[in-house]
């Protein structure tokens, strides 16, 4: 029995499990709900959020309570300079790509500043830059035309691309590699999981504290940035707070994926499974018509569960 | 008849006797001085006595009638009132509140402003001329300098009327004429018949103010005295004991031969935060030990070497050329190595393997960018074992170890690439004995090595056998140089507890 329950706080495992029940949930619901071509497009969506999670992840891995709630605003930012600088044309990817990272990493970097030399807590600088975020939306939607994706680009998120799986899923399982090399086989790493476990020896065995967290948030800038180009070439044009959906989400991701809210515990490969799960769970809700706002809910009572789920493991840690 | 007696009081935590015979005998209208080095059991004594501390047996006679004292709130209602050493105010709220705090004038359900004010101002108008600057019954607790707050910890002490008053080194930051006024006040309260006992670590003081003296070593009450018929030179011995020969113990390098060895490490009018005027030579090969009571500045001259404190004034000149400590990552290039008795603070990165915990400083030294575990694991493995670590593998969580061997990996991550200077900070603190040995075993091999290694411990024997060198430190500055022969408990006694 207890060997059981040591199974069950192994979140990959949890995770994995449940994306499997998920999917016979679903083909119960509805036939067809785990066919390959609904399979395929449910990776894709996970793809996504996963990317934007990654970002989300090495931030809470870096600990001072460390979160990033800014984001989706980057997303949607990053999806609109996407569409408008590509314009449809594929010869305008190259230098989309580089704008979207660039603004991702700024918006990064301000909140890896804000949080590092101003100490404002990251729940309220990054809560602040969504606002600005969010603000500077509304001024863009109102003197420039949302953009349209590159064929290219839409192909690249879409089409088959290698083994039947389109680039983006690659690009994903790509990500997943980095991250997994970046944490348990450089120093980088192994200096993200110090400061999140314990600064003050971190800082007192010579880690540059301030500007390994600096990096993390300028990190999670870029991912957003990226999943917000991807998002373009799936959808098509942006629209409105496109990239709004991703907040929640990312931050269940990570968590469900057994990465610690309070830092240097856990890992990408988790949060992939997190990622996959819950995009299953929101392709159930959306076949049994809940709306979003009950799919809002949902998520939200879902992290509030995982923290009394893997709230004692920390309890015990302290 | 005693006012308080206490007899055979016992407490131990764990594995740790904090006070093994604790006895003491107070007088109405007396002021007596207990004394005692670090660790002795003096504080656990008053913590007793003041029921914040459940002793495992023992009596406690207060009126010629045996109580038990269950808690602070049971002690208050017995008549005793206790000034802590860890200060123990509230800091945002204001002095005379604080004052009042243990006993706050209501008014039905309400706290009465009028009368907590007249009664705190009473308290404040003992020390009107000597609380300095800005100190007023309206200030907040936290904009208060470290003498003012001690003040408001006396006036809240004073405040409680108890027949026994209990305090624990109440005058480690008043200034003269701060000390010399407390004084006037516990002179009349003496008159007023009240029993106090006092805590100090200056022999002037203690013999200005004290009518008697128990001296406690070991955690053992070994002796009590009148004032009158001792002398400062007899409570250090009392203090010290038998003093076994404790400087054959230790492997004394030739004077002629260290003169000879190039300097490593020279300090010179080095300031800061909790040290003045501080300057000190350490050779290759030598084992500088910095001694005296606990907190006169040994650790913040260490933290300020390393650059995790500040430094304010003073020259520092490390292998014959100038350094400025301006952070641990540029003093670890430098070439100096710390070691914190706080390991769980400053040394373990806690829920992490003991590969991430043995590694980061190699990764620093050589500038590295790739972490290859079985690399790593080659170039940890001779460190670790220099210890004596036990482990059952690099991959397995810090936390599996025991405290000791913890911080064995905490010390093995300087030993990877050799620092030419070593500071250890109490790196001994809290951790068991056969680790100790290992630990020092190593230190004295290091500096056979030529490594230069400055070293502050708060167990007096464990810097007696180890230092070529003592240093005592007393306010901030260092009192006395001890070489050779002059090594003794006594010598590092008198001058610990000399007037600062």
């Amino acid at each position: 029995m207890s060997r059981l329950l040591d199974l069950a706080r192994q979140p990959l495992l949890v995770a994995l499990a449940l994306i499997v029940v998920l999917l016979i949930v679903g083909e119960l619901l509805s036939p067809g709900f785990a066919s390959p071509t609904q399979i395929m497009r449910l990776l894709i969506v996970a793809a996504l959020l996963g990317i934007v999670a990654a970002g989300q992840n090495l931030v809470i891995l870096g600990g001072r309570e460390g979160i990033d709630l800014s984001v989706g605003g980057v997303v949607s930012l990053s999806a609109i300079i996407a569409g408008n600088l590509m314009n449809g044309q594929d010869a305008g990817i190259p230098l989309a790509i580089l704008g979207c990272i660039a603004t991702g990493a700024l918006f990064g970097l301000a909140n890896g500043l804000g949080v590092t030399l101003l100490r404002i807590p990251p729940l309220v600088m990054t809560l602040g830059m969504l606002g600005v975020l969010q603000g500077l939306l509304v001024v863009i939607r109102q003197g420039i035309p949302s953009g349209r994706a590159a064929p290219g680009l839409s192909q690249f998120v879409t089409q088959p691309f290698l083994f039947g799986l389109p680039g983006i899923i690659w690009l994903w399982v790509a990500i997943g590699l980095l991250l997994a090399f970046l944490l348990s086989r450089t120093v980088y790493g192994y200096r993200v999981y110090a400061i999140g476990s314990n600064e003050q020896a971190a800082r007192m065995a010579g880690v540059p504290v301030a500007a390994m967290r600096v990096s993390l948030f300028v990190l999670s800038g870029v991912f957003a940035a990226i999943a917000g180009i991807c998002l373009l070439g799936y959808s098509g044009s942006s629209f409105a707070n496109v990239g709004e959906q991703y907040m929640l989400p990312s931050i269940i991701a990570v968590v469900f994926g057994g990465t610690s809210l309070a830092g240097g515990k856990g890992g990408y490969t988790g949060t992939m499974a997190g990622a996959m799960m819950l995009t299953v769970l929101q392709g159930i809700l959306t076949t049994v018509n809940i709306d979003e706002s009950g799919r809002q809910m949902i998520f939200g009572a879902t992290l509030l569960l995982l923290m009394l789920f893997y709230g004692r493991g920390r309890a015990m840690r302290a | 008849m005693a006012k308080l007696k206490i007899s055979g009081a016992r407490k131990a935590y764990g594995a740790t006797m904090a006070l093994s015979r604790g006895d003491l005998e107070l007088q109405a209208g007396e002021v007596h001085v207990l004394i005692g080095s670090n660790g002795s059991g003096k504080s656990t004594l008053c913590k007793i006595v003041a029921g914040s501390v459940k002793p495992d047996s023992g009596d406690v006679v207060l009126d010629g009638k045996a109580v038990t004292v269950e808690g602070p709130r049971a002690a208050k209602a017995l008549g005793i009132g206790i000034f802590y050493q860890e200060l123990s105010l509230a800091a945002r709220r204001t002095v005379e509140e604080n004052i009042c705090l243990p006993d706050l004038s209501m008014n039905g359900p309400f706290v009465d402003r009028t009368a907590l004010s007249e009664r705190a101002g009473r308290y404040i108008a003992l020390f009107e001329g000597v609380a300095g600057e800005g100190f007023a019954a309206d200030a907040r607790v936290d904009a208060l300098r470290a003498d003012q707050r001690q003040l408001v910890e006396i006036m809240k002490a004073l405040a409680t009327e108890a027949p026994v008053l209990i305090f624990d080194e109440p005058t480690s930051a008043l200034d003269r004429a701060q000390v010399d006024r407390f004084f006037e006040i516990l002179r009349r309260l003496k008159t007023e018949g009240r029993a106090m006992v006092f805590i100090s670590h200056r022999m002037d003081e203690i013999f200005a103010i004290g009518d008697r003296v128990t001296v406690l070593r070991d955690g053992r009450t070994v002796g009590s005295s009148r004032i009158a018929d001792t002398s400062p030179q007899e409570v250090v011995r009392m203090m010290v004991g038998e003093e076994p020969s404790l400087a054959a113990a230790a492997p004394q390098a030739s004077v002629a031969n260290e003169a000879k060895r190039p300097l490593a490490l020279s300090v010179s009018a080095l300031a800061g935060p909790g040290f003045t005027d501080v300057a000190f030579d350490v050779r290759q090969g030598e084992i500088l030990g910095l001694g005296g009571l606990h907190g006169q500045g040994q650790s913040a001259v260490l933290r300020a070497l390393f650059g995790a404190a500040p430094v304010t004034a003073g020259s520092v000149t490390l292998d014959g050329a100038a350094y400025r400590p301006a952070n641990p990552r540029a003093a670890i290039r430098a070439g100096l190595a710390y070691v914190s008795g706080d390991r769980g603070r400053d040394g373990v990165i806690h829920g992490r393997t003991i590969l991430e915990n043995v590694t980061p400083i190699h990764f620093l030294r050589n500038g590295l960018k790739l972490a290859s575990p079985s690399a790593l694991r080659a170039k940890a493995t001779p460190a670790v074992d220099a210890l004596k670590t036990k482990f059952a593998g690099f991959s397995h969580p810090i936390g599996s170890l025991s405290g000791g061997n913890q911080q064995k990996i905490v010390i093995a991550r300087w030993l990877i690439d050799r620092p030419g200077v070593l500071l250890l900070d109490d790196p001994t603190k809290g951790i068991d004995l056969s680790a100790k040995a290992d630990l020092f075993a190593l230190v004295r091999k290091l500096a056979a090595e030529g490594m230069a290694i400055v070293l502050y411990s708060s167990e007096d024997a464990e810097l007696l056998a180890n230092s070529d060198r003592i240093l005592v430190f007393n306010g901030g500055r260092i009192r006395r140089s001890l070489q050779g022969a002059e090594r003794t408990r006594f010598n590092l006694y008198e001058a610990a507890y000399e007037a600062a």
